[in-house]
């Protein structure tokens, strides 16, 4: 049962010419206007159409309005009180949740007598739905569109009716032209507009249909209402498997039709269109040769075959849709409408080989992409720096991470294994740049870093001192003299940093340590001139620039000078700094690992570790011009990792012990966002409200670090350390490095274990399961096997060895592990586990100086712990750094409901 | 979503009292087996076939026997069974036993929604128990119905006069076909299909007896799930990737995927349904999935899709290809966001893998989402290109597959050399 309609249609067709689709005189009304999608289309729509959208619906939303360019357009509660309200209406657009949709086109159909046009862009609409609104339609003399179409759009009468053909700029693809386009596919319907522009082809009336299993407007209706529209010289059909609608399809005018989806015919379900599951007939072949019977060509059409007939090509790539249009026009003696609008070769807006070669045909260049986007790549170019999204950083992080399962830290995706094998300053530098330095940049690092380090007559050292004397742990002193470090001490060097940015950050420069013509800035320079440039001569300033040109070239430090020298003035340390953190921060910055407010903080960020580091060096050894008995002027050229050894230890390193040292540090560096150390670092930063990360204070962030250290976190190292004085301090041990020490490791190995597990069975048989455990063996992950290692350990052992670096204390603990299995206290033999590596880098360092008498065991423990806060601290700057980026005010509280109280 | 055999065919049609064969499944006890070949005369014994298989009395896998000893033999022959249907392979995972049903005539009976007609439509026949392609179309009646109203009584006494039916099986039929509606109609069928229906003279009057059964339900229609079939039915469809993906199926936002090929070398995540035609047919054996990801994904589902789909393909990939047309209403910087995100999860839990990602699309927010994911992948140093709508989109097809066959050549391990990858 059916309206009559267009005579010819066994079912009912109302359009009888592509030019009633999309009218200026329709009128519409928006089903579910506010949801996501529609609130987002429905005003582009509305506003390319001059306006033909009367009025939406939403239940329950009456009052409220859709704002548009042109209006708001009130929304109702229904289309009845629509209509009451005296709204008059010929078009329903459906934006309804799929199981809502049946039920919107009964009720427009029902309430409005006058409605012609139905389109319905939802998806996933079921097929028996599909088939009650075609009845209920038919039945009431209604063309239904859709579902899961694009709906319908006319570059002449410049209409849009439905979803968002054309996107959000309709006319940049809906060009007017001859051209009508019926596309199974909404997103080619637009895609095809936009490569027929490119030879020369606009459009008139662009139909989407969807690919539903019923495809409610289909091909014939179209080509019937294409046949009477005198506007379209020439249609483009784009069709997928499944369905018979294109079957015996005839036009008197020429068409180009697209059949894709050969490849479907290996689904057995549908993916994608829903009705592009072909049966046996329906598949994508016959289709194709359906149009080829009909065109009477042997062929598809190709570039390199390029068959047609007057009647039209068939093509499997929309691709060849331009060209095969313009040769069957040819054949009908008819032209392109306008002059070509670029072309469809391959034009890479964006790319990077990220330094790779590539072969000559995948290396193609970057070239400017097509007007508007050329310009929104090139305000891109002004977007310096990284953007972090922010948000709850409680528990997470961006810096760093614990593999669970290898139980390997990362910092920066880098692990700390590999981190080891970097020195200090290059961590340092890493933690907070996300790249490690080049020889120049660990030069300059180390200049900066030991320049600062001396702390003769600051207060931070009284601080430091005072601390010490009234008892306080290595961490809590360290704390007393960060604090002193507030932002008043680096801001100089940040208001300079600032300057360099400012002045450069749109400038081509991409490496500081290549030759840069910085003329323009020069000539900017002058404004910036009471950030960059001293009035007074500071003859350390001037020992520094000579030494950061000596080794080597720094953009930054030489404009500085020039600049210096231009404005009549002369070059400060805080400007020195700035250049510095600046030439080491650079290619981070452009590269946006790290944001613009990173770079300026870097100085603040410089003077803490100098700090952290110096006051570690009891007052005594320090003095107006030496650090640890070494004369400033030599100590910058000195790496930072060996001034930290001497802050540590009072001497100088040998060459093994510096790199032991250094993979020591590196090993501690982080376990991930959840220890406390990191905890107290975020927390800090939290509470000063990252949200305006100029009121974030750093050196806070390092006292949040510290004060979340203590004798259990940090300072635990020890126990593994007095555990081997106790076994070794009596035994003719000189040098842990002494291969031929002559003790017998097994036996002392292995009466530990005896003696081990008779402590453990006196223990258990009295009831204390709480009884001592010895430290650093076994590991809750790296269990189980008969003999476990903990890779961790491994590594290190591994690397040492490579090296020639012995350690009696290792060896030692290997012989421990075999002697415990021995003696029947493990069931396999336990891994050695990472704290005892740190344990015994360190004990091997001081052992000298122990059996000497010169450190005392509360000195091991002191070294122990201050060791654990020069490596933690490089973890801990990315942290602060990270949060700072990322975090949110506050993020790390957790709310009441989650808090216990025990009573 | 297909259903083929009695066992669970004689489960829906007791749903509208359809007379079918009797049915054992693959757990009757010989004396069970042996009761039915005393009661019949003969049993058949077919395979277990998850999802929708055809053709398998062509491949000789319908046993039948009428003694116990033939019966058990076949029951051992076929419960494992393979069956290749076009490209794909079947294996069986049990049997059922049906009892053999005298019958004068064979009717083929379907219902499903034509294309042609657009309205459901019924196909019959008086000449059944063969493929209906085989027949001659003057010997089909199809039939389009009003879906308002449904299958009637007058539509098959019409159809079957129309093809000069016997007269002894047109009122049978017409009494019971009809009830077939009601099971099309109410469970989210996309089509029926009976055949053989066998007219059974036992008792003097022909009843229709229904001996095979076959079905497809519409993932679109919630329906089906009130026939509370158990999900290994359908099991067989869904791989474990595309189950997780599935998870994801709202009406916002598509997440179709289809395993092309385990072994593939491309991921390539598609938006738009032309779009995965297209880019799925060009890729060839080298796409590991077809998808279509288009309509306007949320970030948060993009993001849940991205993380799926990496942690599955990524480490096989040689090429992350993310490619679409110019996009109506797909917000590309929220969906290019979800995936770059999802590719630093990916590489931050995973470790680096090498990779080369070649974009092509257009659409709403387009820079801002190339750039999010160009700083993502310089963060990762993973090397790429983008290209804009402006590009034939089987032309950027035909540079990843360039980039892939590179990769292949030593390429990748020139990638995993430069990312410093062990």
């Amino acid at each position: 049962m059916h309206k009559q309609g267009v005579e010819k249609f066994p079912y009912y067709v109302g359009i009888d010419n592509l030019s009633q689709l999309a009218t200026k005189d329709d009128r519409v009304v928006v089903l579910n206007i506010l949801g996501k999608e529609s609130s987002t289309v429905t005003p582009t729509s509305h506003e390319y159409s001059g306006g033909n959208v009367v009025f939406g619906t939403g239940p329950g939303k009456s009052g409220k309005s859709l704002p548009t360019k042109l209006g708001n357009i009130p929304v109702y509660n229904s289309i009845k009180e629509g209509m009451l309200a005296g709204h008059k209406f010929n078009v329903v657009v459906v934006y309804l949740p799929p199981s809502g949709v049946k039920d919107g086109v009964a009720e427009a159909v029902r309430h409005n007598p006058d409605l012609k046009k139905v389109i319905v862009l939802t998806e996933k609409i079921s097929v028996k739905d599909a088939r009650i609104m075609r009845a209920i339609c038919q039945t009431n003399g209604v063309d239904l569109f859709g579902g899961n179409c694009l709906g319908l759009a006319d570059a002449w009468n410049h209409v849009r009716l439905g979803g968002a053909l054309g996107g959000s700029h309709p006319e940049e693809s809906l060009i007017k032209g001859s051209v009508a386009i019926f596309s199974n596919s909404g997103n080619f319907t637009t895609t095809i507009a936009v490569y027929l522009a490119t030879a020369g082809w606009g459009t008139t009336t662009s139909v989407s249909s969807g690919k539903d299993v019923y495809i409610q407007y289909g091909p014939k209706e179209f080509i019937h209402a294409f046949d009477n529209d005198d506007r379209s010289k020439v249609g483009v059909i784009y069709s997928e498997p499944g369905g018979y609608y294109e079957h015996g399809l005839e036009s008197k005018k020429p068409l180009v039709a697209c059949v894709v989806g050969r490849w479907k015919a290996r689904l057995s379900k549908a993916c994608g269109h829903a009705g592009s599951l072909a049966g046996s007939g329906d598949d994508a072949f016959a289709k194709e040769k359906w149009f080829m019977d009909y065109f009477g060509v042997d062929g598809i059409y190709t570039p390199g075959n390029p068959v047609c007939s007057k009647k039209g090509a068939l093509v499997t790539n929309i691709a060849h849709i331009p060209e095969a249009l313009t040769q069957v026009m040819k054949a009908n003696g008819m032209k392109p409408d306008f002059e070509p609008q670029g072309s469809l070769a391959l034009k890479a807006w964006f790319g990077s080989n990220q330094g790779l070669k590539l072969p000559k045909n995948l290396d193609l260049p970057q070239v400017e992409a097509i007007s508007p986007y050329n310009e929104q790549i090139q305000a891109l170019d002004k977007q310096v720096g990284a953007q972090f999204r922010r948000e709850t950083m409680k528990d997470a992080s961006g810096a760093s991470m614990m593999d669970p399962s290898t139980q390997v830290s990362k910092i920066h995706n880098t692990s700390i294994l590999d981190a080891s094998k970097h020195t200090f300053e290059a961590n340092l530098v890493y933690s907070l740049l996300k790249e490690y330095p080049s020889a120049y940049g660990e030069t300059i690092a180390n200049m900066a870093l030991n320049g600062y380090v001396n702390q003769h007559g600051q207060p931070a050292l009284a601080a430091a001192e005072a601390a010490r004397e009234n008892g306080s742990s290595p961490n809590t002193v360290a704390a007393s003299a960060v604090g002193i470090v507030g932002r008043k001490t680096a801001q100089k060097a940040m208001d300079a940093a600032q300057a360099l940015l400012e002045l450069f950050q749109f400038s081509k420069l991409a490496n500081p340590e290549a030759d840069f013509d910085y003329a323009a800035q020069l000539k900017e320079g002058a404004k910036c001139k009471d950030a960059l440039v001293s009035a007074s001569e500071d003859g350390c300033a001037a020992k520094w620039a000579e030494g950061l040109k000596k080794a080597g070239n720094s953009v930054f430090v030489n404009f500085c000078l020039d600049l210096a020298k231009q404005e009549k003035g002369h070059i400060g340390c805080d400007t020195l700094l700035a250049a510095t953190w600046l030439t080491l921060g650079w290619t981070s910055l452009r590269t946006k690992k790290i944001s613009k407010s990173t770079l300026t903080r870097l100085p603040w960020y410089s003077r803490v570790f100098s700090t952290l580091v110096g006051i570690t060096a009891p007052a005594s050894r320090q003095t107006e011009d030496s650090f640890c008995g070494v004369k400033i002027a030599d100590l910058v050229g000195k790496s930072f990792t060996e001034t930290a050894f001497m802050a540590l230890l009072g001497r100088a390193p040998s060459k093994d012990e510096l790199f032991e040292f250094q993979v020591l540090l590196g090993l501690i560096i982080t376990n991930g966002p959840g220890t406390i150390s990191a905890q107290g670092a975020k927390g800090a930063v939290s509470a000063d409200g990252p949200e305006q990360p100029d009121r974030v204070q750093v050196n806070k962030g390092f006292i949040g670090f510290l004060s979340h250290t203590g004798f259990a976190h940090g300072g635990n190292g020890y126990e593994a350390a007095a555990f081997l004085i106790e076994k070794f301090k009596d035994q003719p041990l000189k040098s842990a490095d002494d291969k031929n020490h002559g003790i017998d490791l097994e036996k002392i190995a292995m009466d530990t274990a005896k003696e081990y597990n008779a402590y453990k069975n006196e223990q258990k048989a009295i009831g204390n399961l709480e009884y001592a455990k010895i430290p650093c063996v076994n590991h809750p992950v790296f269990k189980g096997k008969d003999v476990n290692m903990d890779p961790r350990e491994e590594f290190v052992r591994k690397l040492f060895e490579e090296k020639g670096l012995d350690n009696v204390f290792l060896d030692f603990y290997h012989h421990l592990v075999n002697a415990l299995f021995k003696a029947k206290v493990s069931k396999n033999v336990y891994c050695v586990n990472i704290d005892a590596v740190i344990a015994v880098i360190l004990l091997k360092v001081v052992w000298r100086e122990y059996k000497a008498g010169d450190m005392k065991e509360e000195d091991i423990e002191q070294a122990s712990f201050s060791t654990f806060l020069f490596g933690r601290m490089i973890g801990c700057a990315a942290e602060i750094d990270d949060h700072t980026n990322r975090g949110r005010n506050m993020d790390t509280r957790t709310p009441a409901s989650q808090v216990s109280y025990v009573g | 979503m297909q259903l083929t055999g009695m066992l669970w065919g004689r489960k829906l049609l007791d749903l509208v009292e359809f007379p079918h064969s009797e049915v054992g499944g693959p757990e009757s006890s010989v004396d069970e087996i042996k009761d039915m070949i005393k009661k019949h005369g003969e049993v058949f014994i077919k395979p277990v076939f998850k999802g929708g298989v055809g053709k398998k009395g062509k491949s000789g896998l319908i046993g039948r026997a009428k003694n116990i000893g033939d019966a058990l033999k076949e029951k051992e022959r076929l419960y494992f069974a393979e069956h290749k249907d076009g490209t794909a392979t079947y294996k069986a995972d049990g049997v059922t036993f049906e009892g053999a049903v005298p019958a004068k005539y064979e009717i083929y009976f379907s219902i499903s929604e034509s294309t042609v007609f657009r309205a459901p439509t019924m196909t019959i026949t008086h000449h059944g128990g063969v493929d209906i392609e085989e027949l001659e179309p003057s010997k089909i009646a199809q039939v389009p119905f009003d879906p308002l109203t449904g299958l009637k009584a007058f539509h098959v006494s019409n159809a079957l006069e129309g093809l000069g039916a016997p007269a002894e099986v047109i009122s049978p039929l017409v009494q019971n076909l009809p009830k077939l509606w009601d099971l099309y109609n109410n469970y989210g069928m996309l089509m029926l299909e009976l055949n053989p229906i066998r007219m059974n003279p036992a008792g003097g009057r022909l009843t229709p007896v229904a001996c095979d059964f076959k079905c497809a339900f519409d993932q679109d229609d919630p329906a089906w799930k009130r026939l509370g079939l158990p999900s290994h039915v359908f099991a067989s469809d869904y791989s474990e990737f595309e189950q997780e993906i599935n998870q994801l199926r709202t009406y916002q936002g598509q997440s179709d995927v289809f395993i092309m090929n385990d072994k593939g070398t491309i991921t390539a995540p598609t938006f738009g349904g032309g779009a995965n035609a297209m880019v799925t047919e060009l890729l060839g054996e080298d796409a590991i999935i077809s998808s279509d990801f288009g309509g306007n994904p949320p970030y948060e589902k993009m993001n849940d899709i991205a993380r799926i789909s990496f942690k599955y393909w990524l480490p096989q990939s040689n090429v992350l290809f993310i490619i679409g047309g110019k996009a109506n209403n797909t917000d590309i910087y929220e969906t290019f966001r979800a995936m770059a995100d999802g590719l630093r999860a990916f590489f931050n839990e995973r470790g680096p893998v090498p990779l080369f990602v070649v974009v092509g699309r257009g659409g709403p927010n387009l820079i801002r989402g190339m750039s999010y994911m160009k700083d993502t992948l310089d963060t990762l140093r993973v090397p790429y290109r983008f290209f804009g709508h402006d590009s034939a989109m089987s032309e950027v097809i035909n540079y990843a597959l360039a980039v892939n066959d590179w990769m292949k050549a030593g390429g990748r391990e020139e990638i995993k050399a430069a990312m410093n990858i062990s």
